[in-house]
């Protein structure tokens, strides 16, 4: 098997010297200093894995990643940056989509780690690009929304824009939420980052490690750009939305990630496109590490 | 009768209960209480009729009055309603001291022959003495200044707080701006440090097979087979890597990190030149070094978005506080960069002119308004949203430019772009103050 194509994209040579040498071997590597010259070669050959910065002249590497994913969907999208900006990660996420927000520095090992790992699920997503044609909808049970958010504001809109089609939970505290997760995955969860009292980011990453199908939009007004650039590695929410958030703008990412949803549902092998890092807090690894023993517990009840 | 000696606050401290006199009452009877020892400290005597004051008759009016010839007999038994001044001083309880005191030096007739009237809502309740009016007035004002004197301080001392926060929020940013530019070479250079530790091993441990492979060819008791072996030893760390090619490659990136390094260098030394913690408050210096100094600090914030065009003059050194002067310079890049939608344009022009160096900073940015331009320098005065301008940076921009004894003006045209000019004398009329507050922008 040929190795696979890494595309690296900074404004600074010397990074991507240093990190041509790092994948030396395992990668065909690429390399451009020019945002639509990474773009020009993603139209010219299959690109496994994108690693773009984020601050350059041109483009920033969001919006890069954002024509990235309409030029060549299957490549796995990573950001390597030294600037944790709220703005820029905003973007990641919701117009970026990225696999990883990686910082400068960066500790080599845990690129590779990465870089392979995504290296990997993008070769799978390319060989089911090639397969798709026949999507059938899996006669699934109705998708479930789950929400964490304890404005009112929210849940109106969810039933509004779903309640036709979607069985709609509106969870008011921790427990409650773990309950209704016990007795079936949810499809979509839109959820602020604080309920109540409790930081439910440990909830979230849980939910994803369970069922990397389950599509997360955070609404919140809580802006801490390190906890964000956690929630993306370590929970793969697929939206973040600052509050307060128009209702034309949520109904309009509830509908698109009820629409991923189903696709990650047909198409199981793009599950793994939204594979999450491990947790890294160590108060949240315990409180997930309980979440998850109680969810067995309470799963095994139900099922008995 | 109540006296109040110690005058308080308000114009019930100021009463003095004393039982008005009909109006039917005769001189006679009005003469008696005048030499009754109880009235002797008052001008006049009041004078009410249902409760309501109706005047007051003098101690000087009457005497004038009853001292003629024969008054006694032709008017002692008179009332005294038709000797009366129908329209005494009236002040009431609930009014401000000040304002009854305004009121009664506007009407009082001199010489001072009258007292004046305490009502609540029209109905009499004694009367008050004019000099323990103005008594009262005074200690009201000495508390008055205590209180002033107190704000002032108070004041200052959050103006200090203030433009130390000021200082703070300039110094998050660029610290924050420094730190991420810092990031890039760290990046790099962190990179190939364990790169060249991985292929060190390699190398290591390659450099350890041929050994052994020219050991075992020098040794005679070594087997064909333990040769062969060692030989395909070799070929497969051969095979797996070009030692020769990662060398080189290994080579360009120490050179890479050997630059890198004096970068991050380089950023830690402007730091250094910015902050001259380690310098002179006040020094001798060319304000082209300050100016360099402030761009390389605002680099992080200008690159990408500004062209510089910089047309620095000789200039002569000038006694200043370049700290100061360096905060001065990054707060008008700053601006103008952010006063810029999408790229711009930023002139930085020096000269000397007889005893002056003069700075000219501009852009072409969005330009401020009229009504903007002639309130940028008061402090708290701030366009920006809420949390992110202090309103006090071009507020301090002219103070420090004022204690240096120079001037800065600013001239703008909204969508053409904003100028700003700055005046420094070469010799200081006197040394550069640091008064406290500056110095804490220092």
């Amino acid at each position: 098997m040929s190795k696979p194509t890494l595309l690296l994209v900074d404004d600074e040579e010397r990074i991507l010297r240093s990190l041509r040498m790092l994948f030396f071997g395992g990668y065909q590597v690429r390399m451009a200093t020019d945002p639509h010259e990474a773009l020009r070669i993603m139209r010219d050959e299959r690109v496994h894995v994108i690693v773009s910065d984020q601050r350059m002249p041109v483009m920033n590497g969001s919006e890069l990643l954002r024509q990235a994913r309409e030029v060549s969907p299957a490549t796995m999208r990573i950001l390597l940056t030294g600037y944790s900006d709220l703005e820029a990660s905003i973007a990641s996420v919701n117009e970026g989509e990225v696999f990883r927000y990686l910082m400068k520095p960066w500790n080599a090992e845990e690129v590779k780690k990465v870089v392979a790992e995504a290296a990997a699920i993008a070769e799978v997503s390319f060989a089911v690009q090639q397969n798709t044609g026949a999507a059938v909808d899996a006669a699934g049970a109705k998708p479930r929304v789950l929400i964490m958010d304890h404005d009112e504001a929210t849940a109106k809109t969810v039933h509004e824009t779903l309640s036709d089609r979607c069985e709609i939970i509106w969870a008011a505290d921790a427990q409650h939420a773990m309950e209704e997760l016990a007795k079936q995955d949810v499809s979509v969860v839109v959820s602020d980052l604080m309920l109540g009292e409790t930081n439910v980011g440990y909830i979230l990453k849980t939910i994803k490690q369970l069922n990397p199908q389950t599509q997360c939009i955070v609404l919140t007004s809580f802006n801490d750009t390190s906890r964000l650039i956690e929630l993306i590695n370590q929970a793969q929410i697929t939206r973040f939305l600052p509050k307060p958030v128009s209702k034309g703008l949520l109904a309009r990412n509830l509908e698109s990630m009820l629409e991923r949803f189903h696709a990650v549902r047909n198409q199981p092998a793009l599950q793994k496109r939204q594979t999450v890092a491990p947790i890294s807090d160590p108060q949240e690894k315990i409180q997930a590490g309980n979440f998850l023993g109680m969810l067995g517990r309470l799963r095994a009840r139900i099922g008995a | 009768m109540r006296q109040t000696n110690h005058p308080g606050k308000d114009i019930s401290s100021l009463i003095n209960s004393i039982d008005g006199i009909s109006p039917d009452c005769p001189l006679e009877d009005v003469a008696e209480l005048f030499s009754d020892q109880k009235y002797s400290k008052l001008l006049s005597l009041p004078v009410v009729e249902d409760g309501r004051p109706v005047g007051v008759i003098s101690r000087y009016r009457f005497m004038d009055i009853y001292l003629k010839r024969d008054a006694r007999e032709l008017h002692g038994k008179r009332p005294i309603r038709a000797f009366l001044n129908a329209d005494p001083l009236l002040v009431e309880l609930d009014q401000p001291l000040a304002v009854a005191a305004q009121h009664v030096a506007a009407n009082m007739k001199f010489p001072l022959t009258e007292d004046f009237i305490i009502t609540r809502q029209g109905t009499y309740l004694g009367v008050g003495f004019v000099m323990d009016l103005l008594n009262a007035m005074e200690v009201q004002m000495r508390a008055n200044t205590r209180e002033l004197e107190q704000a002032n301080v108070q004041l200052k001392s959050s103006q200090l707080a203030l433009v130390q926060s000021e200082k703070m929020a300039s110094l998050g940013q660029m610290v924050a701006g420094i730190a991420h530019e810092i990031n890039t070479p760290l990046g790099y250079v962190q990179n190939n440090v364990a790169v060249g530790q991985e292929l060190f091993q390699q190398i290591q441990s390659m450099i350890a097979s041929y050994e052994a492979l020219a050991d075992a060819l020098l040794d005679e008791q070594a087997t064909e087979e333990g040769i062969a072996a060692l030989m395909q030893q070799i070929a497969g760390f051969r095979g797996d890597m070009n030692a020769r090619e990662m060398l080189g490659e290994m080579h360009g990136l120490m050179d890479d990190s050997l630059y890198g390094i004096a970068q991050i260098s380089e950023l830690v030394l402007n730091l250094k030149n910015f902050s001259r913690m380690d310098a002179a408050a006040t020094e001798a210096v060319s304000l082209n070094n300050c100016i360099e100094s402030a761009l390389n600090i605002g680099r992080n914030v200008l690159k990408d978005k500004v062209e510089v065009i910089k047309e620095l003059g000789d200039l002569p050194k000038i006694t200043c506080a370049p700290s100061q002067l360096n905060q001065v310079f990054l707060n008008l890049f700053t601006n103008a960069a952010q006063a810029m939608e999408g790229q711009g344009k930023l002139y930085i022009k020096t000269w000397h002119v007889g005893g002056a160096v003069h700075i000219s900073v501009s852009d072409n940015g969005k330009g401020i308004p009229e009504d903007v331009l002639t309130r940028i320098f008061d402090p708290f005065f701030t366009t920006k949203p809420v949390g992110e301008g202090t309103g006090l940076g071009l507020a301090i921009t002219h103070q420090i430019i004022q204690q240096h004894g120079g001037d800065i003006r600013v001239e703008s045209r909204v969508g053409e772009g904003t100028s700003f000019h700055i005046k420094l004398p070469t010799t200081p009329a006197v040394a550069v103050p640091q008064p406290a507050v500056l110095e804490a922008v220092a």
